[in-house]
């Protein structure tokens, strides 16, 4: 089934563009674009250029645990578009190329999985010395779309976040702070997610797992490297949320295979499953790492005494309070039930929002009660603690207004992006977020929750000129920024470690001001690790 | 009222499974539903077990990541690296290097070979 039956003669753009030359009226272009499922563009699409090819793919990707595309079916093809964007008055050109790539076991050879990726390459750069980042999101079992269109590619979807005012459809705009000026980009899906499947024999849950899924991103990588002749680029890795823990496994695994990495970025991290209290939903374990993030959200919505303005110098205080006041208070409440103090609790409220009474029944508060309790009448978001919405009402109704308000709006987009920009088209639905996380294999190095920190270190003694920098929002209620930076101190003082935390969510980069700051700091980074 | 609030709150993906199908039944029905990374099944969920190492912990973690690889490599068990092993092993950072930590020139490394070349590299956990 799978890989047969290509139409490579018959592009739907060509198709597309005959019946509206036939045509030449406008009720007739608006019922092509309709048969071309139009989805997310806008515009018919545009006659292809010199260099470019469109691609119908017409195998059919699934994304269920036991699907897998038949053996000796799949082909490396691609769709090639030329783009040009203007950053600060000057011209990229660049293409773009949506397709598969094929991966292989290292020590066997035998085919394991069709990845798909983006890549977005500057035109005329020198493969040796232009750098080249691979981008995936985690879940695990999500696409990389939010990566994609939502942060540093050449096109974002503006959001507005954390306002939830923005009139939908959201438009796909072009990025002034992409990458791309800095870096080439690679956007790639993990198996059972977008269009990325499993070869037979294997099924999509083969890759299910933290281990055999860095592996898969590795041997992608690999191919990518070798199909692109860019063993010489400097490489990095920007991974977020579950991304951040396949980074650490696979640094290590990269660093292992002799193909050295320059620079990790760290988006959001959960390093490790073990110390996120709200991740292992295990009430005898301290949600202190949330602390100076709850302090920050209610700063955000002024329900501190006094009034914190700036979150920096708020984190600082939040930081130290924490470490010298809240986290041994939460210990010893843990340990043996001792009550705390009344003049704890008139800090916890002052610095928090939330009050004394609720303290002193929850003092270990995990962050979903925290979203509940902080404004009675409202749910705040648990990705972006700045979006709220009445609590019975649809944006509360999935549990993060921030992210419902945003959800759809991706996945809608991204069809259409494919189709009409990136002239990739397939009759499968992009899947953005599969089911894999229900049956992953999460265990890792003998415990049953990945601890992905050692996986780093071990990476940056195999490459001790590795860098990295971790970036965080101060209002992200998933991946606190405190346990950030208490997880990656573990790896010692180390000048190769960089942390920089920015307002915002879990997606940073969706705040206008945070994601130029962030772009900032990540021309910098870039710059740093390319200077050795 | 808290204690309903935490128990509710504490349980909102199970809620989100009442909402729509979850499980492995349900593969493709529950695909397209925001985002809930990072989140846990409760089947996979445990009391946090190991502890958060650091220190000279870490750097024996660290040590047994290279031995394990050093090992799967070494074909002949023989506690040694040829150029051959390392290459057809997985461990490419070794072959790639290899002139280099093999300072002997006997065409074998030894782990101690390996460590001793990348502390030199500036590595300080091992």
């Amino acid at each position: 089934m799978a890989g047969q039956n290509r139409r490579m003669n018959k592009p739907p753009g060509a198709r597309c563009r005959s019946l509206i030359a036939a045509a030449l009226l406008a009720s007739l272009a608006s019922l092509a674009l309709t048969a071309c499922g139009g989805g997310g563009g806008s515009s018919t699409p545009p006659t292809l250029g010199a260099g470019e090819k469109a691609l119908d793919d017409a195998t059919v990707y699934a994304t269920g645990s036991h699907d897998a595309l038949p053996a000796g079916t799949t082909t490396e093809a691609a769709a090639i578009t030329k783009h040009s964007i203007t950053l600060k008055g000057k011209a990229l050109d660049y293409t773009a190329t949506a397709g598969h790539l094929v991966t292989r076991d290292p020590l066997s050879n035998a085919p394991q999985a069709s990845f798909f990726y983006v890549a977005y390459t500057a035109d005329g750069a020198s493969a040796a010395t232009r750098p080249l980042t691979f981008f995936y999101n985690g879940g695990p079992g999500s696409a990389s779309i939010w990566l994609h269109l939502g942060s540093f590619g050449p096109k974002r979807l503006a959001t507005g976040e954390p306002s939830t005012s923005a009139a939908k459809p959201f438009p796909l705009v072009d990025n002034a702070e992409t990458l791309l000026d800095t870096s080439d980009l690679v956007f790639i899906d993990a198996i059972g997610t977008g269009y990325s499947e499993a070869i037979a024999p294997n099924t999509n849950q083969s890759f299910w797992g933290v281990d055999k899924d860095a592996a898969a991103f590795r041997d992608f990588i690999v191919r990518y490297l070798a199909k692109n002749a860019r063993h010489s680029s400097p490489t990095f890795l920007f991974g977020e949320s579950y991304g951040t823990t396949r980074s650490g496994v696979l640094a290590h695994l990269m660093e292992t295979a002799g193909v050295p990495l320059k620079g990790v970025v760290l988006q959001s991290s959960v390093m490790n499953y073990g110390s996120n209290c709200g991740v292992t939903g295990d009430d005898s374990m301290s949600c202190a790492g949330y602390f100076p993030s709850y302090g920050e959200v209610g700063a955000y919505y002024r329900l501190t005494l006094p009034a914190q303005p700036d979150p920096d110098s708020f984190a600082a205080q939040l930081r130290s309070f924490t470490h010298t006041s809240y986290e041994p208070a939460v210990s010893n409440w843990l340990a043996h039930h001792t009550p705390p103090a009344s003049g704890l609790l008139a800090q916890l409220q002052d610095l928090t929002g939330i009050s004394t009474a609720l303290w002193k029944t929850h003092l270990n508060l995990d962050p979903s009660s925290f979203q509940v309790d902080l404004i009675p009448s409202v749910l705040i978001g648990r990705y972006d603690a700045r979006v709220s919405a009445p609590k019975g009402s649809a944006l509360a109704a999935e549990g993060d207004p921030s992210s419902t308000f945003i959800s759809d709006e991706f996945a809608r987009t991204m069809g259409g992006y494919l189709r009409n920009t990136l002239r990739y088209t397939n009759a499968s639905t992009y899947i953005t977020l599969s089911n894999a996380i229900n049956s992953w294999d999460f265990r890792h190095d003998g415990v049953a929750l990945p601890d992905a920190i050692p996986d780093l270190a071990a990476a940056m003694a195999l490459n001790p000129a590795l860098k990295v920098l971790s970036v965080s929002g101060y209002h992200d209620l998933a991946t606190p920024f405190y346990q950030t930076e208490k997880d990656l101190a573990r790896l010692g003082a180390n000048p190769n470690i960089r942390i920089e935390v920015y307002n915002g969510g879990h997606m940073t980069y969706l705040d206008d001001d945070s994601r130029a700051q962030e772009k900032n700091d990540l021309r910098s980074f870039y710059q740093q690790a390319l200077a050795q | 009222m808290t204690m309903t609030i935490r128990s509710l709150t504490r349980g909102w993906p199970l809620a989100l499974c009442m909402a729509m199908p979850c499980g492995a039944a349900a593969a493709d029905a529950a695909a397209q539903v925001p985002m809930r990374d990072p989140w846990v099944p409760p089947a996979a969920r445990q009391a946090a077990s190991a502890a958060s190492t650091h220190g000279a912990a870490l750097n024996s973690q660290v040590e047994r990541k290279l031995r394990s690889s050093f090992d799967a490599a070494d074909a002949d068990h023989d506690g040694s690296l040829t150029l051959a092993e390392a290459r057809a092993g997985g461990f490419g950072m070794v072959a790639e290097h290899f002139e280099r930590i093999d300072t002997r020139r006997s065409g074998r490394v030894s782990f101690e070979d390996v460590k001793r070349y990348l502390r030199g590299r500036g590595a300080t956990t091992l």
